[in-house]
């Protein structure tokens, strides 16, 4: 059945309920998903994407089996991750990063055997595979220091180290780069890359557009428990308002210009945001009759102005997304 | 969909891989073991002042008393607090989600705990004997060790389903203090449980090492009277008992999981 999906998640809800104090009983509930619904092939990533809050690690943790849903069925390699979670166990890796997670205390080397063993990782392959994850990540090196010495971008490649360690078919990355400089999080991305080139099917989730942008073929943005775009890069590109974006930048615009440019034919949506002294208007259009000379023609008197055309990038499709859900 | 071999969970082996894990955690930072040594090491003092005259075997008594106290310290607090930390660290969520059913990671938690404790009665051994100046008479030696490493065992069974507390809540701190005074009272691993009233006879009894210990006392301590129904029964019961709690730990462990699953709150402290 080669097209059955690595990942099949049908209508799943998780409701939190928690109670706090003792004498005064005070309920929350917070319905984290709300019925949510995917299907990711098998040997791709798929990104998910999504603010704070937005359910994100919650339905990783429900599809990783670490938490039930509520309503709803998800299934794993074409298992159920409530009924086969046994079976599923050893078949998928979890990656939920952080500061936390690790044994501190013990060398990364020994958070590796550790749970080696727990994966029954065959004894006399165990060193053998712990090296050659270690190199991987780049954590050869400091192998045998205690992770309590590690940087945080070190914990992290700890982190996807122990989530591969035992060759998962699936796994599910929770925000990989958060909080790595720039060059770990570059090197993680090619790590990524090449894990989908051993066949891994992978799903990530991220707060950063060009991450999901630069990863993930098809793209899934969840908005406050519900999926509200799922599509591939150009495709979630076309959902709001067509290709095109302008920018347009001066010392402060007045209420007036701002009406002015709104008014422009084919412009959908305008975005006003102060740099220092400078304001940034972004425009949205739906088609080719607005050219940047029309944008200048339409702010007159600015005698920095400048205004230039650029891709739209997923970040303004996803900020599109994520507000008109706000609404 | 084609899935590839995965390797079979060995349960000894992850036992053993979380017994050292425990070790390496307490070399680490060793020190913690003092303030835990305080209490058995001044009780054995007053047993031995106490008892002092009473007979040859009286320092027998006195180390077995003070050193169980520091073995079930050990093994119960112990037990929780290694769960505790998993929470705190945020490795209760990756254990769990490992193929390895977490009873068999929190075994050898608890296997650690025994050893860690067992240091510690030793410790007690130590300090009582210099007071003492001369070793304590032991019958059987060999029976006394064998019997030793048994109550243990029954040590042990306790401390598992105890643990089970810290996985299903983080506020177990109450059912782990209720549980030591009722431990060391319940046991007569302080008093022989005859001089207690009769009302707290089946409360000890549930305990896997009331028996176990009643046995070695049997053992090491000519004379002793202990429960009405001897050496033999006492061993039998310890063995049930024990294995009942085994039991009851491999379908709590897995109702308990259950439980921290559908509340998720395995990466709370
Ligand atoms: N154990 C829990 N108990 C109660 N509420 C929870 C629990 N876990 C998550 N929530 C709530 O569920 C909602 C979704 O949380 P989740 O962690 O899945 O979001 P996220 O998309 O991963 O966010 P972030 O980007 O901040 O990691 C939030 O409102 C959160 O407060
Ligand atoms: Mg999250």
């Amino acid at each position: 059945m080669p097209d059955t999906p690595a990942i099949e998640v049908r209508g799943v809800t998780r409701l939190f309920e928690s109670r706090k104090g003792f004498l005064f009983r005070e309920h929350t509930r917070t319905e984290a998903l709300r019925g949510v619904d995917l299907a990711v092939r098998s040997g791709s990533i798929y990104g998910l994407l999504g603010p704070n809050g937005a359910g994100k690690t919650t339905l990783v943790k429900i599809l990783s089996t670490l938490l039930l849903p509520t309503s709803g069925s998800a299934r794993v390699l074409g298992h159920d991750v409530v009924e086969d979670s046994e079976w599923l166990r050893p078949r998928i890796g979890l990656v939920l990063g952080g500061e936390r997670g690790l044994y501190n205390r013990v060398s990364a080397r020994d958070n590796l055997r550790y749970f080696a063993d727990l994966y029954g990782i065959p004894g006399g392959e165990r060193e053998a595979r712990i090296a050659a994850v270690l190199e991987r990540v780049d954590l050869l090196a400091a192998a045998d220091r205690r992770v309590e010495e590690f940087s945080r971008g070190m914990k992290q490649k700890l982190h996807i180290a122990r989530g591969i360690l035992h060759r998962p078919e699936v796994l599910f990355l929770d925000e990989p780069t958060i909080g790595l400089d720039p060059k770990s999080a570059r090197e993680t991305r090619k790590l990524v890359r090449s894990l989908v080139s051993d066949g891994v099917t992978i799903l990530l989730t991220t707060h950063y557009m060009f991450e999901a942008e630069e990863l993930c073929p098809e793209i899934a943005v969840l908005s406050k428990g519900r999926i509200v775009a799922h599509d591939t890069v150009a495709g979630l590109r076309q959902l709001v308002g067509g290709d095109r974006t302008l920018e347009a930048e001066a010392y402060g615009f007045d209420d007036r210009e701002v009406d002015a440019v709104r008014r422009l034919p084919g412009v959908s949506k305008v975005v006003s945001e102060e740099y220092g002294p400078r304001t940034r208007l972004t425009l949205r259009l739906r088609s080719l009759q607005t050219s940047p000379d029309d944008v200048a023609a339409a702010l007159p008197g600015h005698s920095e102005l400048s205004v230039r055309e650029r891709r739209t990038s997923l970040e303004d499709v996803y900020l599109d997304l994520v507000e008109e859900e706000a609404h | 969909m084609t899935t590839v071999e995965v390797p079979r969970i060995s349960r000894s082996r992850a036992t053993s891989a979380s017994l050292r894990l425990s070790f390496l955690m307490f070399m680490a930072d060793p020190q913690w073991l003092i303030p835990s040594m305080i209490a058995p090491v001044v009780f054995g003092l007053v047993a031995f002042e106490l008892f002092r005259g009473s007979g040859p075997y009286y320092l027998t008594y006195a180390i077995l008393g003070a050193g169980m106290m520091s073995m079930w310290g050990q093994t119960l607090y112990g037990s929780g607090w290694a769960i505790g930390q998993d929470r705190e660290f945020g490795t209760l969520e990756p254990t769990v989600q490992s193929p390895t059913p977490y009873v068999y990671v929190v075994l050898g938690r608890v296997l650690w705990n025994v050893i860690s404790g067992l240091i510690g009665g030793g410790i007690v051994y130590l300090v009582v004997l210099a007071a003492a100046g001369s070793p304590p008479a032991v019958p059987d030696p060999v029976g006394f060790v064998v019997l030793f490493v048994f109550v243990m065992l029954t040590l042990a069974s306790v401390g598992i389903l105890f643990s089970a507390a810290w996985v299903y809540t983080r506020y177990s701190g109450f059912i782990q203090n209720v549980g030591e005074f009722a431990f060391y009272v319940g046991t007569g691993c302080m008093f022989p449980v005859v001089l207690l009233p009769f009302w707290t006879n089946p409360i000890a009894l549930i305990f896997p090492p009331t028996w176990a210990l009643d046995a070695l006392r049997y053992l090491a301590i000519p004379g002793y009277v202990g429960f009405g129904w001897g050496f033999w029964p006492d061993i039998a019961g310890a063995v049930a008992t024990t294995a009942i709690y085994v039991a009851i730990a491999s379908t709590v462990f897995k109702r308990v999981e259950l439980h921290v699953l559908s509340k998720g709150d395995l990466s709370d402290y």
